[in-house]
């Protein structure tokens, strides 16, 4: 799965789209080892694409946000699908992520 | 539309191969697509039945091949049933850790059983632990 990188004003953009799961989640982890090899000091993920999200795909997301964290990077997630969105409060993983609304809020 | 009489029931042993999880989903989804169940109902439905089966193969089976994962649904008017069966020892659901407490949140796992619970609207194992019950009204 290639994911579309753009910089806007020092902000990594990723666009994934599909599905985050257990069969696509060990070749987007790959992708964004790649892209924080870079030290992105603040990456938001769009999620406008994202269509389906389960439990490896959350813990996929746990995983980049650590990475990012060790070297004191920002992540936040964007234009999340209400269903989507809700997996994120079940879980309470909205503690964890800043979700915000669209790009703009992150720029 | 009156779905009440309209009872649709499968059973389906599958391997414990992980590349038959979405066959399963595919094939259960269709049906209820026909039926136009609401798109969020499908989610919950893939997700739980994709999560359970998934269990049923790596954590129930050890991902033996010889060892089957026996799927049952149904359904019946509103009601989806789906029944998974695997052929490991079980386990005590009861002392899974709860993944939104504390250190659990940053774990990479264990969210699992924890979604398909808020998800459906009745979670039932039996005893040993081997086999579990999902329903969601739709």
């Amino acid at each position: 799965m290639a994911i579309k990188t753009e910089n806007k004003n020092g902000l990594t953009v990723c666009y994934v789209e599909g599905e985050i799961d257990i069969n696509t989640s060990p070749d987007i982890k790959k992708n964004f080892e790649k892209i924080l090899s870079k030290k992105a000091p603040s990456m938001v993920i769009n999620f406008s694409k994202v269509t389906y999200v389960d439990s490896s795909g959350l813990a996929t997301l746990v995983e980049i946000l650590k990475d990012m964290r060790t070297y004191g990077g920002k992540m936040k997630l964007c234009n999340l699908s209400p269903k989507i969105k809700s997996l994120f409060e079940i879980t309470k993983l909205e503690k964890l992520f800043e979700i915000i609304a669209d790009e703009k809020d992150a720029l | 539309m009156n779905r009440q009489n309209d009872i649709l029931e499968e059973n389906i042993t599958i391997p414990s191969e992980t590349k038959y999880i979405r066959e399963i989903s595919s094939k259960i989804l269709k049906i209820l697509e026909a039926r136009h169940i609401d798109e969020s109902a499908l989610f919950d439905i893939r997700l739980c039945v994709e999560e359970t089966v998934r269990n049923a193969i790596e954590h129930g089976n050890h991902k033996e091949k010889k060892s089957r994962v026996r799927i049952s649904y149904r359904i019946s008017g509103d009601i989806f049933t789906v029944e998974i069966e695997d052929e490991g020892a079980g386990f005590d659901h009861r002392t899974l850790p709860d993944p939104t407490h504390g250190d659990n949140l940053m774990k990479n796992s264990g969210r699992g059983v924890y979604l398909v619970r808020r998800l459906m609207d009745k979670v039932e194992f039996n005893e040993k632990g081997n086999k579990v019950k999902l329903t969601k009204y739709i």
